[in-house]
C-alpha cells in the first residue's frame, strides 16, 4: 500500500485537472446559439457577389439594441442549416427557404406578429412561399430568379436566333460549340440540380398540384427530362468548370456561349461583356407547356431552439421590415435581386432597363416559385436522385420517375396523413 | 484471500481488494469513456433504427423493421454493392503497388531513405488537400486541368472527369487519389515485414539453386510476408468501406451530392445530417454497415489468419 | 543494408531499370505537392490560362499574407483549432490508453478478461461508421461546435488501449520487479519505470495520433458547424465545395495546412516509421 495510495490520489487529482481543462476549453467558442451570451448569431449562405458579406456585417453592426455576429457559410448551406437546427446548436437568426417539415418538427417560430402594416407591402406570391397554414415563418429578404444568359455576338456569328423551344436550345448549343468554347453551361451536374422545376414547367407540369398531389405523374415529364439527357450527351454542355452555375465566371471567361444562372450576376456580366449578352426564360417543351423562370426568396427566420427568441425577432423586424434603406442596398448594390416589397421595387431604377428589366418581366409573366413549402427536402432528394440517374447515367426516364412518384406519395402520406 | 496465479510480481503482496482498486484506477477512466462514447451511441442508434425518427432523436412512432427493409432495398444497398466493387479494385491495386514499391526500395543501396520518404510523404497529406489537388488541378474538367492538357497533346477532347458518370471516368480520379494517399503507408508496413525476414532463408534459397528475382520472391519473400499481407489486406479493405473524405470533397457540391460514386458513409451523412434529418433510416444504415464491416473483419481473419503457411 | 547474398542481387541493367522506375514513380508522387506550391503562388489568371505551364509566370508570395488578411477565411483560427485539438487528443489518448493498457496487461483482476473483450469488440466497428449515433449523443449533450465535442469523443479509441496492452505485455518484467523491491506500487512503477523506458513507443504512437487528428475530417465536419469551431480541414473543404472557388487562395491554404505535418515527417520520421509498423501490424 505504501506509496501507492498517495500517488494514486495525486494522479486522480491530475486526471481531474485535465478534465477540467478540457471542459474549460470546451466553452471557448463562446458564441453560437446554444451557448448563451447576449450575442445574436446570424447565418447567411455565401453570396458570390463581392461586397455582400461586408454589407450584411455592416447592417449587423448598426443594430443598437444588441450585438449581432454574422457567420458566412460557403459550401452546402441547406444541409448545414438543417443539421444545425436539429442539433440545438444552430444560429438564432438565419436565412432559408421554407419547407413544411421545418414547421412540423417545430424548428422555427411564427413571425406573423412582426409584419403589421408592412404585410400588404410584400409581393403576395413571395410572402406565400414563406407561409404554412396561414402563418408566416420567414420575412422575405430579396427575390432571386434564374434565367438563361446568351452571348449576342456568338449567336449572331452562328446565324442563330435566341432559342424559343427546348429543341431550338439543343440545336443552338450544338452549333455554338467550337473547339474550346462550349455551347451551354447548366452547372457542373448538367443542370440536374437547378433545372428540375423548369423541366417540369416547360411541359405544363409541376412538383405538386394545388391539392397536394404529385404533379409530374405524366409521360410528358419523362420526355422533358429526356431533353436534358439529350443535352448532356450532345457534347455541347460545359462540365467540370471551376465555378458552378450560380457564378458567372464560365460565361464571362468565354468558356461557354450560353449559361443558366441568375439575375444576381447581371452587374458582373455587364462589367465583363458590356451589352454583348441577352437573357431568356427556360423555353417551353411543346404547346402544353410554357416558358418559365424559377423565382424564390430567402426569408429571415428565427430558430425555435434559440435562447433569445424575442431579441432575435426584434432584430429580424428591424433589419428586414424597418430598414428599407438596407434592403435597397442589399437588393441592388452588389448582385441584382428584385426587392420583395412593392414600395422598394417601384424605386428600383437599376431594374428598369436592359436585361434586368427583362428579368423582372419574366418573373411577372412566367415566374414559378422554386421552393414551394409543401415540397420537402426528402421529395427533392428523390427527384434529384432520379434526375441524376436519367440525365447523367442514362437511366430509363419512365421507370425512374415512376419510382420517384411513389416515394413522393409516401412522403405526402407521412406528412399529411 | 488467495492470490490469483500469474501475479508473480514478487515483492508485492497487496490484498486483492487493493489490487482491484489499482486496476480500476488504471482502467476506469478509459473504460467509462468507452462506454459513454462507443456503447451508448450504438445502443441509442439501435433504438432509433426501429422508429420513424425524422428530425428528432426522441421519436414515438415505432415502425419495426421497416427502416432496415428500406435501407436494404434502396440506394443504400446500391451503395454497399458499389463499394464492394470499389474494394475489389482498390485493395489488390494498393496491395500490389505497396508491395512493389517496398521490394524495389528495400533492395537498393543509394538514396534508399530518399525514395522511402518520398513515397511515404503523401501520408502527411489530408484527404481534403488531395481532393483539392485532384479536383482543381489534376483532373479539372476544363481546358486548364493537367490531365486534359495531356489529352490535348494527343489530340483528344477534354474529359469532364467528375461531372459525367457515363463513361465513369470519375473512378480514375477517385482511385488514383486514394492510391497516392495510402500506398506509402502500406509500403512502410511491407518494408518492416521485409526486414524481419532472416538472411539465412535467402542464403538457403541460394544454396538450393533458386534464381534471383521472381523465384526467390515467390518461394521466400512472399510466404514470409504473410502476416504483413494479411494486415494490409484487412486494413485497406476496411478503409475502402469507410471511404468518405475524398469522395465528399471531390463529388460534393454546394447543392449536395450526386447519386453516383456515393459511399455508404456519404449516403448516411446526407440522409441523417443533411436536409432530410432522417435519424431512423440513418441509424439503421449505420448498424448495417457496422455489421458488414465486423463480418468482413471476422471472415477475413478466419480465412487468412488461421490458415497454414504455404511453400 | 542489402540483406541478400551477392549472388541474389540484380545486375547492372536490373539496377538501372529499378532506379529509373523509382525515379519516375517518385516524380509522380511529388507532382501533387509541386502543384500545391505552384498554384498557391500563382495568380488566378495563370492557373486558369488555357496554355498550361509547369512554372507560373511570376511568384506571388503576397498570396500568403493575403490569405491570413482575408476576413472571410478564418484560416489562422482554423490552424489554431487544429493544433489544440491534435495536441489534446494526442495527449489524452496516450494518457488514457496507456493507463488502461497497462492495467489490463499487468494488474491481475478477475474481470480483466471481460473488460478486455469489451474493448476488443469495439475494434470491429470503426468509429467513422458510428458517426450518426455519436452525433446524436454529442448533440444531445449540447457539445456541437465546441472544443469538447471535437476532442472528447475521440479520446476513447479501443485500438489505442489494445495496442498499449500488447506493448506492455512484452515490456521486460525484470525492470518492474526491481521497482517493486524498492517499494513502489503499481502507480509508482508505471510512472517512474515503465513510462520513462517506453519513450520510443509513446513517441511513435503520438506521432501517428497527431497526424490522424490533424487530418481528421468527418467528425470535425459533423461537429464543427460554427465557423469558430472549424479545423483546417473543414475550412478548406468548405471553400472547396463552395459555388465559386478562389483557386490560388485554396492552394495557399493547403500549403499552410500540410506544412506542420511535412515538418513532423522530416524531423520525426524515425518514430513515424516505427509507429506505422507497430500500429499497422498489430491491427
Amino acid at each position: 500500500m505504501r506509496g501507492y495510495s498517495r500517488r494514486g490520489f495525486l494522479g486522480m487529482a491530475g486526471g481531474v485537472t485535465a478534465a477540467g481543462l478540457l471542459a474549460a476549453c470546451g466553452s471557448n467558442t463562446g458564441r453560437g446559439g446554444g451557448s448563451g451570451g447576449d450575442t445574436i448569431e446570424q447565418w447567411y449562405h455565401a453570396y458570390g457577389e463581392t461586397g455582400v458579406q461586408q454589407a450584411v456585417e455592416r447592417y449587423a453592426k448598426a443594430y443598437d439594441k444588441g450585438t449581432v455576429h454574422v457567420q458566412w457559410n460557403p459550401g452546402d448551406y441547406d444541409s448545414k442549416i438543417a443539421s444545425a437546427l436539429a442539433a440545438s446548436s444552430g444560429p438564432d437568426v438565419f436565412e432559408s427557404t421554407l419547407r413544411v417539415d421545418m414547421v412540423r418538427s417545430k424548428q422555427i417560430v411564427s413571425l406573423d406578429d412582426l409584419l403589421g402594416d408592412a404585410r400588404s407591402d410584400f409581393t403576395e406570391s413571395v410572402l406565400a412561399s414563406h407561409t404554412v397554414d396561414g402563418q408566416v415563418y420567414g420575412i422575405p429578404q430579396a427575390v432571386d430568379m434564374q434565367m438563361l444568359f446568351y452571348r449576342k455576338s456568338l449567336l449572331q456569328k452562328a446565324g442563330l436566333q435566341p432559342p424559343r423551344s427546348v429543341d431550338e436550345l439543343i440545336d443552338a448549343a450544338h452549333k455554338l460549340t467550337t473547339g474550346k468554347v462550349k455551347g451551354l453551361f447548366l452547372g457542373n451536374d448538367g443542370g440536374v440540380g437547378v433545372l428540375a422545376g423548369p423541366a417540369l414547367w416547360s411541359a405544363g407540369l409541376d412538383y405538386l398540384t394545388p391539392d397536394n398531389k404529385v404533379g409530374f405523374d405524366d409521360p410528358l415529364a419523362a420526355e422533358s427530362v429526356g431533353k436534358l439527357r439529350t443535352l448532356f450527351t450532345s457534347n455541347s454542355l460545359l462540365l467540370g468548370a471551376p465555378a458552378d452555375w450560380s457564378d458567372p465566371s464560365a460565361f464571362t471567361q468565354g468558356l461557354t456561349a450560353m449559361q443558366w444562372t441568375g439575375l444576381w450576376t447581371v452587374p458582373a456580366v455587364q462589367k465583363a461583356l458590356g451589352d454583348d449578352f441577352g437573357v431568356l426564360p427556360w423555353p417551353a417543351l411543346n404547346g402544353a407547356g410554357k416558358a418559365s423562370v424559377p423565382f424564390g426568396a430567402y426569408g429571415s427566420m428565427v430558430n425555435a431552439k434559440s435562447k433569445k427568441i424575442d431579441a432575435a425577432k426584434a432584430y429580424v423586424k428591424w433589419l428586414w421590415i424597418e430598414r428599407g434603406d438596407y434592403q435597397q442596398d442589399f437588393d441592388l448594390s452588389y448582385g441584382f435581386h428584385i426587392p420583395a416589397r412593392k414600395s422598394l421595387a417601384a424605386k428600383a431604377d437599376k431594374l428598369k432597363s436592359g436585361p434586368a428589366a427583362d428579368a423582372v418581366r419574366f418573373v411577372q409573366d412566367l415566374g414559378k416559385p422554386s421552393n414551394p413549402p409543401p415540397w420537402t427536402a426528402k421529395m427533392q432528394l428523390a427527384l434529384s436522385d432520379s434526375l441524376n440517374k436519367i440525365v447523367r447515367s442514362g437511366g430509363n426516364a419512365t421507370t425512374e420517375l415512376k419510382n420517384t412518384v411513389t416515394q413522393v406519395q409516401d412522403e405526402l402520406k407521412r406528412l399529411n396523413g | 484471500m488467495r492470490l490469483p496465479r500469474g501475479s508473480d510480481l514478487s515483492g508485492l503482496r497487496l490484498q486483492a481488494s487493493a489490487r482491484s482498486a489499482a486496476f480500476w484506477l488504471f482502467v476506469a477512466p478509459f473504460l467509462i469513456g468507452l462506454l459513454i462514447f462507443n456503447y451508448i451511441p450504438i445502443g441509442w442508434s439501435a433504438y432509433l433504427s426501429f422508429f420513424d425518427a425524422q428530425g428528432t432523436v426522441t421519436p414515438d412512432t415505432f415502425v419495426g423493421l421497416s427502416n432496415y427493409a428500406d435501407m436494404l432495398t434502396g440506394p443504400f444497398a446500391q451503395s454497399l454493392l458499389t463499394f464492394s466493387v470499389f474494394a475489389l479494385f482498390i485493395v489488390p491495386l494498393t496491395f500490389a503497388l505497396a508491395l512493389g514499391l517496398a521490394v524495389a526500395v528495400n533492395r537498393i543501396r543509394f538514396a534508399r531513405t530518399f525514395f522511402r520518404s518520398v513515397f511515404f510523404l503523401p501520408t502527411a497529406c489530408s484527404y481534403v488537400v488531395a481532393a483539392m489537388v485532384w479536383k482543381l488541378s489534376l483532373f479539372s474538367g476544363v481546358r486548364f486541368g493537367l490531365a486534359n492538357t495531356v489529352l490535348d497533346w494527343f489530340g483528344q477532347d477534354p474529359v469532364a472527369w467528375l461531372s459525367n458518370p457515363d463513361p465513369p471516368w470519375y473512378w480514375v480520379v477517385l482511385v488514383t487519389a486514394r492510391l497516392w494517399l495510402q500506398v506509402g503507408f502500406y509500403m512502410i508496413l511491407f518494408i518492416a515485414g521485409l526486414q524481419r525476414i532472416p538472411d539465412s532463408l535467402y542464403e538457403a534459397a541460394f544454396v538450393d539453386g533458386a534464381k534471383p528475382g521472381w523465384q526467390v520472391f515467390r518461394h521466400v519473400t512472399f510466404p514470409q510476408l504473410r502476416p504483413t499481407s494479411i494486415a494490409v489486406l484487412l486494413l485497406s479493405l476496411i478503409a475502402a468501406y469507410q471511404a468518405f473524405d475524398e469522395f465528399y470533397n471531390l463529388l460534393g457540391t454546394a447543392r449536395g451530392y450526386p447519386d453516383f460514386g456515393r459511399p455508404p458513409l456519404v449516403y448516411l451523412y446526407y440522409l441523417a445530417l443533411g436536409q432530410t434529418q432522417d435519424y431512423g433510416h440513418g441509424s439503421a444504415g449505420a448498424l448495417i454497415l457496422a455489421l458488414l464491416i465486423a463480418l468482413v473483419t471476422l471472415a477475413q481473419g478466419r480465412l487468412l489468419g488461421f490458415g497454414r503457411q504455404e511453400a | 543494408m542489402d540483406k541478400q547474398p551477392v549472388g541474389l542481387r540484380p545486375g547492372v541493367v536490373g539496377t538501372s531499370l529499378r532506379y529509373l522506375a523509382l525515379t519516375v514513380a517518385a516524380l509522380l508522387f511529388l507532382l501533387p505537392f509541386y502543384l500545391i506550391v505552384r498554384n498557391g503562388l500563382s495568380t488566378e489568371a495563370d492557373i486558369t490560362s488555357p496554355e498550361w505551364s509547369l512554372f507560373p509566370s511570376s511568384l506571388h508570395w503576397e498570396n500568403i499574407t493575403e490569405l491570413f488578411d482575408d476576413p472571410s477565411v478564418p484560416m489562422a483560427h482554423a490552424l489554431w483549432n487544429s493544433l489544440v485539438i491534435a495536441v489534446l487528443q494526442t495527449g489524452g489518448q496516450l494518457l488514457l490508453g496507456s493507463l488502461c493498457g497497462y492495467g489490463l496487461a499487468r494488474i491481475p483482476y478477475k474481470h480483466a478478461n471481460k473488460i478486455f473483450y469489451l474493448i476488443v469488440a469495439t475494434l470491429m466497428v470503426p468509429a467513422a461508421v458510428t458517426f450518426v449515433p455519436s452525433f446524436v449523443l454529442v448533440s444531445s449533450l449540447g457539445w456541437v461546435s465546441s472544443l469538447r465535442g471535437l476532442v472528447i469523443p475521440g479520446l476513447f479509441a479501443g485500438f489505442t488501449a489494445f495496442m498499449f496492452r500488447q506493448y506492455f505485455l512484452s515490456f521486460p518484467r525484470e525492470l518492474e520487479e526491481a521497482a517493486r523491491i524498492d517499494g513502489l506500487g503499481y502507480w509508482g512503477t508505471y510512472w517512474r519505470i515503465v513510462v520513462p523506458n517506453s519513450c520510443g513507443f509513446f513517441a511513435a504512437v503520438a506521432v501517428i495520433q497527431f497526424i490522424g487528428s490533424w487530418n481528421a475530417f468527418l467528425w470535425p465536419l459533423v461537429i464543427g458547424q460554427d465557423e469558430d469551431a472549424w479545423t483546417v480541414q473543414v475550412a478548406m473543404s468548405t471553400f472547396l465545395t463552395a459555388q465559386n472557388v478562389n483557386i490560388h487562395e485554396l492552394f495557399v491554404a493547403a500549403a499552410v495546412g500540410i506544412l506542420p505535418l511535412v515538418l513532423v515527417f522530416v524531423v520525426l520520421q524515425r518514430f513515424l516509421v516505427r509507429g506505422v509498423a507497430e500500429t499497422g501490424i498489430k491491427g
